[in-house]
């Protein structure tokens, strides 16, 4: 049971959590722990994308309004009702509830279309919210933002990495869950062949809605947790870039198979901190998004299951291959 | 008045800026099934060559040709390499197209660096004129004919040519005309580099209209096209010029009387096509 429970991925898995969990006891580094955490909450946020991308397969160049929504209900409920827990639970409570009703009203509209004017109008409704955003001074301070307290106990780093590191684990085991449902299977459905589904008498926009407003709750939900790290939000957290960098991660990293949010967040994420380190060697160095940018188009069009799903092909086409050479030497 | 033939001049000038990003766009998508999401870089890339060879050599035409000949050939490179390999498949051609999106912005920044540029003006379009107490900026009426040129011509070439005639056909029924023993491959690079170069176009006739670019230029004008082309219905060139008057005015006129409403309105009137009426205002077929 136990042998059968612990394949080598899991294996290798479980190692790399148990690794992170005693990361903070090991290494003295208030930088790589701010780091690492930011890697964290990216993987949340990439892995609700992937929902989305990899699952159902509709793409959406507005993810960045939930990542928003969760980050300014965060910093707005701090800022208006104090750095109690009371209020970060409301903030959170606030949170899902925008994040579901927006995800569910812009699904409900728009997903009944076509995947072009889909991915134009959530890039258009995005940029509403960064216009209420600015323009909503009063609340929102504009494009300067604004920065605030949190409850004191959530001011130590190492407590924060753990909250995000168990945060994530328990997002991956949920949306994990989720996507082995049988909901999650027509989803899968959906994603091969939207018309035959919808002629097998499932009611699509329904399931697309649903995945959605999934999605849509879990990248606030990394949102609140971005706030809560940075202690200031501006109208950038609402910005394209954000959506641009969820994308490049779960494509790079590999879409539908959730580990790839994980990976492509790390990969990213270390790889733009060590770039930018290098923009003092070069200048060109500073403009990382080339390198990205290429390498994102690459991916596209020669391993369009990004780096897990290919590793995976790799896997099965050898695991086929050593099982057909034994059949030839037994048989 | 004053106020308003101003307002009306400005709107119609942004009309045909946009009008010429919309008609490669709407082109593109009728005859190809391709929604290019980078076709706002190759405004941006247009915008920032044609101020770039003005202020090198200060002949004002040849920044328009080189402008128009750095976005035919880069229109070429995107079809031939990136886009020819994923016709038919169109989650992947949105993604794609939106890498080279961010590609076309960061190779901007990175040559020309992250600050605005200023954009010069020839000293024969600078100035204005004025009659009976109205001032008439020449440049923005140098937009406007410049569009009205250009729609004229593609007007021509679509309705009394042979090319266009194949390229109507193949509009409406890609299979048939390619049954018909027609290399529809071919077209689509002809078709797409006519269409980039069309961007670049609207980008190097940009430049001196707002006086400073940027990298965003790209992004926003990239949006408004697709509104445009949304409200003027897929693959209709005639509906997108009058869309894209129709969302020049309404940004010129809202810019001045409710200014935090301008993009509104834009976003509001593509969701209600796309709700009520997806094969656009104007031209009933599909």
């Amino acid at each position: 049971m136990v042998a059968r429970f612990l394949t080598i991925p899991r294996t290798v898995l479980l190692l790399i959590f148990v690794l992170l969990a005693v990361l903070p006891y090991v290494l003295d580094s208030r930088y790589w722990l701010i780091l690492l955490t930011q890697v964290f909450i990216f993987a949340i946020f990439a892995m609700s994308y992937d929902i989305l991308l990899g699952y159902t397969g509709i793409v959406s160049f507005g993810h960045a309004m939930f990542f928003g929504i969760g980050a300014y209900s965060v910093a707005i409920f701090m800022d208006r009702f104090g750095n109690s827990y009371g209020s970060l639970l409301a903030a959170v409570g606030a949170t899902i509830v925008l994040t579901a009703i927006v995800s569910a009203i812009v699904g409900l509209l728009t997903l009944r279309l076509q995947s072009h004017f889909f991915a134009m109008l959530t890039l258009a409704v995005s940029g509403l919210f960064v216009v209420i955003a600015e323009k909503w001074r009063a609340v929102t301070h504009g494009t300067e933002g604004f920065t605030f307290a949190i409850p004191p106990f959530l001011r130590d780093r190492t407590v924060m990495y753990f909250i995000c590191l168990f945060m994530m684990v328990i997002t991956l085991m949920l949306l994990s869950r989720f996507t082995h449902s049988p909901f999650g299977r027509v989803l899968l459905a959906i994603r091969e062949n939207e018309k035959r589904t919808e002629s097998l008498g499932f009611q699509t926009l329904y399931y697309k809605v649903i995945a959605s407003v999934v999605a849509g709750v879990f990248a606030g939900l990394s949102g609140c947790l971005y706030a809560l790290t940075l202690r200031f939000v501006n109208t950038t957290v609402l910005s394209v870039q954000y959506t641009l960098d969820v994308l490049l991660m779960t494509i790079i990293g590999g879409v539908g198979t959730l580990y790839g949010g994980i990976l492509g967040s790390a990969l990213i994420q270390l790889v733009h901190h060590y770039l930018t380190n290098l923009a003092k060697v070069h200048w060109i160095f500073e403009r990382w998004l080339i390198l990205f940018g290429i390498v994102y188009i690459i991916v596209v069009m020669v391993f369009p299951h990004g780096i897990i799903g290919t590793a995976r092909q790799w896997w099965a086409k050898r695991r086929f291959l050593k099982m057909r050479e034994e059949r030839t030497l037994n048989g | 008045m004053d106020v308003f033939v101003n307002l009306m001049i400005n709107g119609l000038a942004t009309g045909m800026l946009i009008f010429l990003l919309a008609a490669g766009l709407t082109i593109i998508f009728g005859l190809m099934d391709v929604l290019n999401f980078a076709h706002g870089g190759l405004f941006a890339w247009g915008a920032y060559m044609g101020v770039w060879t003005f202020a090198s050599t200060g002949n004002y035409l040849l920044s328009i040709v080189a402008a128009i000949a750095a976005g035919a050939a880069l229109g070429f490179l995107m079809e031939r390499f990136i886009i020819k390999p994923v016709y038919g498949n169109h989650v992947a051609q949105i993604l794609i197209t939106l890498g080279v999106m961010i590609v076309l912005t960061e190779l901007i920044y990175a040559i020309w660096g992250p600050n605005p540029v200023l954009a010069g003006l020839p000293a024969f379009l600078d100035g204005s004129w004025i009659i009976g107490g109205i001032v008439l900026i020449k440049y923005r009426l140098f937009i406007i004919l410049v569009g009205l040129l250009v729609f004229a011509a593609i007007y021509y070439v679509l309705h009394r040519t042979r090319l266009g005639l194949v390229v109507r056909a193949g509009v409406m029924n890609k299979e048939m005309v390619e049954a018909l023993g027609i290399n529809i491959r071919k077209l689509f690079m002809l078709v797409f580099m006519v269409g980039a170069g069309l961007a670049a176009l609207g980008g190097v006739l940009f430049g001196p209209y707002s006086g400073v670019i940027n990298g965003q230029i790209g992004m926003n004008y990239g949006i408004l096209a697709f509104i445009v082309v949304v409200i003027g219905g897929m693959g209709n060139v005639i509906g997108s010029a009058l869309a894209a008057v129709i969302v020049g005015l309404a940004g010129a006129f809202m810019a001045y009387y409710v200014p935090e409403l301008s993009l509104a309105v834009n976003m509001l009137l593509m969701l209600l096509v796309l709700l009520f009426r997806p094969s656009g205002l104007f031209g009933a077929r599909r």
